[in-house]
C-alpha cells in the first residue's frame, strides 16, 4: 500500500484553510440574521431620508439600484468562485493541483486574470454570420438568469422580490434562455454551428419538462407557488421519541422526496448543458458547438451564464429538497450558501467523473424514463395526500 | 472544419450528399489525420481517410544509415512503442546474420517491451476516455504512465526515443535498483486496473456508447489483414507471442483476450485485458531473470550477408513487420516496413458505412492508430 | 418488470462506484512537481545536451560515422612545423538542431576513462537563432 505522504505546503494549506473557516463562522455568527441588519440599516437610511425630505419614490428607487448591484456583485463573485473551484476540484480529483499562481495561494486570482483576459481579446464577429444576432445572443442568454436571481431567497427574508409565483416565474425565466442558444448557433453562419444551436435546444427544451415535474409533489405538500414559503414548510425536526432525527426537508420524504430529487437533479444538470450532457459545447464532438465562433467578453458572457445557472440550480435544489436556511446555530443565509455550494460540487463531481451521453440516448433518457417517473412521482404524492 | 452540400445527379434526383471534413487539425484525430466524410443527413455513407500528413520519407532515408543507425529511425515509427519498432528491426538483421541473443538479453527485451505495451495501451485508454467524454481516466492513465517513463528514463535515458534494443542484445544491463522500482510499479498498477474497471469499463454510459458500435465481423477482418487488438476483438484469437513466438516468449504463461462480438466495447476491453496479462508478463520475467551476459558478440561494422529477411512481431497495435534486403554492405539496400496502424486503419471505409456521425469520434479512437506509424 | 428495475439498479450502482472512485482521490497528494520552483533528477543514463572534452579528443572520427544525422564534424589539428596530423583537433562543431540525442556518439568514443563527447543532464536549454545551434569547441592554437 503505497501512503500519501503529505508535504509542507499541503499541510499549511489545510491550515489555511481551517484558519479561513474559523474565522469565516466568528465573522457570521457575529453578522447574524442578515435580513434584520438590513432592515436596521435601512430604517436609518429612511429616517434619514424622510428627514432631508427626499420623496419615497426615490428612496424604493435606490434600494432597487441597490437590490440589483447586490445581485450582480454576487453573481460576479460566485461565479469567478466557482470557476477557481471547479479547477481546484477537477485537478486534485486528477492528482494534480489546478492553478497556483496566481495571486499567491493556490491561484485565487487565477479568474479574475482569465476574465480581464478575455476582456482584452478582440471582438470577431464572422462574415457570414448576421451581426446583430450575434451581438445579441449572448444578452439573451445571460439575462433571465439574472433576472431569476431576483426570486431566489438567500435565507430568511433575503429575497429581493417574493413573488406569490416564485417557482413559475423562475422556471418560466429559464426557459428563455434556449432563444440565446438558438440565436447564437444562427448566428454564427456555419451550417455546423447551427446544427450544434438546435440540438442544444432541442435538449434544453426537452429538459424543461421533468424539471418542473419533479417539483409539483413538493408544490402539492406545500399548498402554494412562493419560494420563501417552501423554504419555511422545511423548518424544524421530526422526532422519535422527543430526539430529533431527521430534519423536515422534502429530499428526506419517503420515496417521493428522493425520486424528486433525482429527477430534478439530472434535469438541471442537463438544463445547463454541463457534461454527461454537454453535447453542445464538446470540444471533442464532431459537430462545431454553438459557441465556437464566439470570443472575447462575448464567450465571456456565455460562460457567466452557465455557471451562473449552475448556481442557480444549486439554489432551487436547495430551496426545494434540502430545507434552504434552515440549520441550527449559524445564520440562515451561511446555511444556504453552504448548502447551494455542496450541491454545486455535486455537478462539478459529475463532470469530472462521467462521460458524455449521445445525443439520441439523451432525448430518450428524457422521454422514455425522466418524464414517466415524474408522472409517477406526482400519482405517487396525490395518493400520499389522499392519506 | 468546411462543410459543402453536393449535389449529385443520379436516380434519386432529390437526395444531396453533405461533405465533412474532418479536418487535420482536430482534437480526435489522433494525430495529423484527415477523413473526408459523406452524409445523407445524420448517417454517413461513406469515408476516405487522407493521410501523408505525417510523412518522412524513412524507408527512403534507411538506404543511407547503417544498420545500427536505423534504430534511431525506426523509434520513429510507432512513437508511443518505440521498443517493439526497435525490437522488430532487430529482429531482421538477427535472423540475417544469424546472430543469437542471450538469455539475458532476451528477457531483458521482453520485459522492456511488455512495459511499453502497457504505457501505450494506457495513452489509448486516457484518449479513447477523452473522445467519449470523460476527462478524468486521461489523467489516471498518464499518471502511470509516468512512472513506466521514469523507469525507462533510468535504463535508457529518454521518455519516447529509447534506443535500447540493440541489434545483438541491449543497450547496457539495468542499473542497480531498476527490478525493485519495476516491482514496485507492478504493485502500484494492479489496483489501478480495478479503479479503471469500475471508471470506464463498466461505466453504463461508456457501454451506452460503444456497445454494437462500429461492429467488425471476423471475416472483414481477415480479408483486410486487421491485426492486433482489433483482430482479437472481432472474435479472432490471433496474437504472434503465442503463435510464432520470438525473443523467448514461449517460457511465458499468459492469455490471449479475444473478445465476442468486434464492437468498440470489445476492442478497448482486449486492450484492458492485454494490459493486465503483461503485468503477468512482467512479473514472470522479473522473477526468472537469468544471470549472464546480456549482448551477443556483434562486429564493429555489422555488415550482414547479401540475402532478404522478414521479421514481425506483435507491437502494441498489431503485427508490425520489416522486410529487410542487404547487399551485403554496410548499408541496408531496402526497407519495407509493414506498419499494422495503416493496414487497421483501412477498416474506417468499411465500419463507418451506416454508422452516425455522433459514432465516427468513437470508432476511430478504438481502432488506436498512431500516424507516426501509418505515414512513416 | 423485474428486469427493468435490477437495471436501473444496476445502473445506479455503477455510477455510484465510478464517482466513489473520483472522489477517492480527491483527498490523495498530487503527484505533480511544480516546475520552475521544483524539478525532478534526473536519472545517472540521462540523455540532455551533448558535451565535448577538447583536449582528449584523438580526432578518429569514429563519432562523426556513428551519428545517423550526421550533426557533427571536425578538423583534426595539423603540427605546424612538420605539417603532420596529430592525434588531437582543431575544432569540433555540433549542430544541435540536428542533433537526436541518442548517444551513438558517445558509444562510439573510444576515449577512456571519460569519453570525450558525452551526454550532460541538461535540459534546460534554448535558442533565440538558428545560428545559435552550432555549438564549436574551440582549441587555442591553429587558427590561421
Amino acid at each position: 500500500m503505497i501512503l500519501p505522504v503529505f508535504t509542507q505546503s499541503q499541510k499549511r494549506s489545510v491550515g489555511v484553510l481551517v484558519a479561513m473557516g474559523a474565522i469565516g463562522s466568528t465573522i457570521a455568527l457575529l453578522i447574524g440574521e442578515l435580513n434584520q441588519r438590513i432592515f436596521q440599516v435601512w430604517g436609518f437610511v429612511s429616517e434619514f431620508a424622510s428627514k432631508i425630505s427626499i420623496p419615497s419614490f426615490m428612496l424604493s428607487f435606490v434600494s432597487m439600484v441597490l437590490q440589483c448591484s447586490v445581485l450582480i456583485g454576487f453573481i460576479s463573485v460566485s461565479v469567478m468562485f466557482m470557476v477557481w473551484w471547479e479547477r481546484k476540484i477537477s485537478a486534485h480529483m486528477q492528482s494534480r493541483l489546478g492553478p497556483m499562481y496566481t495571486g499567491g495561494w493556490h491561484g485565487w486570482a487565477q479568474t479574475i486574470a482569465d476574465a480581464i483576459k478575455l476582456l482584452l481579446k478582440e471582438d470577431i464577429i464572422p462574415a457570414a454570420a448576421n451581426p446583430w444576432v450575434h451581438r445579441l445572443a449572448p444578452v439573451l442568454a445571460f439575462v433571465p438568469c439574472f433576472l431569476c436571481y431576483a426570486a431566489l431567497p438567500f435565507g430568511e427574508g433575503l429575497i429581493s422580490a417574493d413573488l406569490d409565483i416564485g417557482i413559475l416565474y423562475i422556471f418560466a425565466l429559464s426557459g428563455l434562455s434556449v432563444l440565446g442558444i438558438v440565436m447564437a448557433g444562427w448566428g454564427s453562419g456555419n451550417k455546423y454551428s447551427l446544427l450544434g444551436g438546435l440540438r442544444a435546444a432541442a435538449q434544453s427544451v426537452s429538459y424543461e419538462i421533468p424539471r418542473v415535474l419533479s417539483v409539483v409533489p413538493i408544490i402539492m405538500f406545500v399548498g402554494s407557488l412562493k419560494l420563501t414559503q417552501i423554504a419555511q414548510a422545511q423548518t424544524g425536526f421530526w422526532h422519535v421519541g422527543g430526539i430529533p432525527v431527521l430534519p423536515r426537508w422534502f429530499i428526506f420524504y419517503p420515496v417521493i422526496g428522493q425520486l424528486a430529487f433525482i429527477i430534478f437533479l439530472i434535469a438541471s444538470v442537463a438544463e445547463t448543458n454541463r457534461t454527461p450532457f454537454d453535447i453542445a459545447e464538446a470540444e471533442s464532438e464532431l459537430v462545431a458547438g454553438f459557441h465556437t465562433e464566439y470570443s472575447g467578453m462575448k464567450f465571456s458572457f456565455f460562460f457567466l451564464a452557465e455557471y451562473a445557472y449552475v448556481f442557480l440550480s444549486s439554489g432551487m435544489t436547495t430551496t426545494l429538497f434540502l430545507g434552504g436556511g434552515s440549520g441550527p446555530l449559524f445564520p440562515s443565509w451561511v446555511w444556504f450558501l453552504l448548502k447551494s455550494f455542496a450541491v454545486v460540487f455535486l455537478f462539478l463531481w459529475f463532470r469530472w467523473t462521467f462521460p458524455r451521453l449521445r445525443v439520441d440516448r439523451l432525448m430518450e433518457f428524457t422521454w422514455k424514463f425522466l418524464i414517466p417517473w415524474s408522472f409517477f412521482n406526482i400519482l405517487a404524492a396525490g395518493f400520499m395526500g389522499l392519506m | 472544419m468546411t462543410t459543402e452540400i453536393i449535389r449529385l445527379p443520379g436516380q434519386d434526383l432529390s437526395s444531396e450528399e453533405m461533405i465533412l471534413n474532418l479536418g487535420p487539425q482536430h482534437p480526435s484525430t489522433h494525430g495529423v489525420l484527415r477523413v473526408v466524410l459523406r452524409m445523407d443527413g445524420e448517417v454517413i455513407t461513406g469515408s476516405e481517410p487522407d493521410i501523408g500528413y505525417l510523412h518522412r520519407g524513412t524507408e527512403k532515408l534507411s538506404e543511407n544509415r547503417t544498420y545500427p543507425q536505423m534504430l534511431v529511425i525506426s523509434d520513429r515509427w510507432d512513437y508511443l512503442s518505440a521498443m517493439s519498432n526497435n525490437l522488430v528491426w532487430c529482429l531482421a538483421v538477427e535472423k540475417l546474420m544469424q546472430l543469437e541473443v542471450p538469455q539475458r538479453g532476451q528477457t531483458l527485451r521482453i520485459i522492456m517491451v511488455e512495459l511499453n505495451r502497457i504505457a501505450s495501451h494506457l495513452v489509448f485508454f486516457g484518449t479513447y476516455g477523452i473522445d467519449i467524454g470523460a476527462y478524468t481516466p486521461f489523467l489516471y492513465a498518464f499518471r502511470e504512465r509516468e512512472k513506466i517513463l521514469d523507469l525507462f528514463e533510468e535504463v535508457s535515458g529518454a521518455r519516447l526515443t529509447y534506443n535500447y534494443i540493440r541489434i545483438g542484445g541491449v543497450m547496457a544491463d539495468l542499473p542497480q535498483d531498476w527490478v525493485g522500482k519495476c516491482r514496485s510499479f507492478l504493485e502500484w498498477i494492479k489496483p489501478r486496473f480495478v479503479e479503471y474497471d469500475i471508471l470506464l469499463t463498466e461505466n453504463p454510459i461508456f457501454k451506452d456508447r460503444t456497445v454494437g458500435v462500429g461492429i467488425l465481423t471476423k471475416e472483414k477482418a481477415l480479408s483486410y489483414g486487421v491485426t492486433g487488438p482489433n483482430l482479437r476483438g472481432s472474435g479472432v484469437s490471433f496474437d504472434m507471442r503465442k503463435d510464432e513466438p520470438y525473443s523467448g516468449y514461449d517460457k511465458f504463461q499468459f492469455e490471449v483476450p479475444v473478445g465476442k462480438n468486434g464492437d468498440c466495447w470489445d476492442r478497448y476491453w482486449v486492450r484492458i485485458q492485454e494490459m493486465k496479462e503483461s503485468v503477468k508478463i512482467i512479473e514472470q520475467a522479473l522473477d526468472h531473470l537469468p544471470e549472464g551476459e546480456c549482448n551477443a558478440k556483434v562486429p564493429r561494422l555489422i555488415r550482414p550477408p547479401k540475402g532478404e529477411a522478414y521479421a514481425h512481431l506483435e507491437a502494441p497495435r498489431g503485427m508490425l513487420g520489416i522486410y529487410l534486403i542487404s547487399d551485403g554492405t554496410e548499408k541496408p539496400y531496402r526497407v519495407h516496413v509493414r506498419p499494422p496502424s495503416f493496414i487497421n486503419l483501412a477498416i474506417l471505409q468499411e465500419i463507418l458505412v451506416g454508422m452516425k456521425v455522433a459514432d465516427v469520434i468513437a470508432i476511430l479512437g478504438s481502432i488506436d492508430i498512431v500516424l507516426g506509424e501509418v505515414d512513416r | 418488470m423485474i428486469l427493468y428495475f435490477s437495471n436501473i439498479y444496476n445502473v445506479a450502482k455503477a455510477l455510484l462506484q465510478g464517482m466513489g472512485v473520483t472522489f477517492s482521490w480527491l483527498f490523495k497528494p498530487a503527484m505533480t512537481v511544480q516546475y520552475p520552483d521544483e524539478k525532478l533528477k534526473t536519472p545517472e543514463r540521462f540523455r540532455g545536451a551533448l558535451t565535448f572534452d577538447k583536449e582528449s579528443c584523438t580526432a578518429c572520427l569514429l563519432c562523426i560515422k556513428a551519428c545517423p544525422t550526421a550533426c557533427i564534424s571536425l578538423e583534426p589539428a595539423v603540427d605546424p612545423t612538420t605539417k603532420k596530423r596529430l592525434a588531437k583537433v582543431s575544432w569540433y562543431q555540433i549542430d544541435f538542431g540536428k542533433c537526436n540525442y541518442c548517444r551513438l556518439c558517445e558509444e562510439a568514443c573510444p576515449t577512456k576513462p571519460i569519453k570525450s563527447v558525452r551526454h550532460t543532464h541538461e535540459y534546460e536549454w534554448g535558442m533565440k537563432q538558428r545560428s545559435d545551434m552550432f555549438v564549436k569547441w574551440i582549441r587555442e592554437e591553429t587558427l590561421k
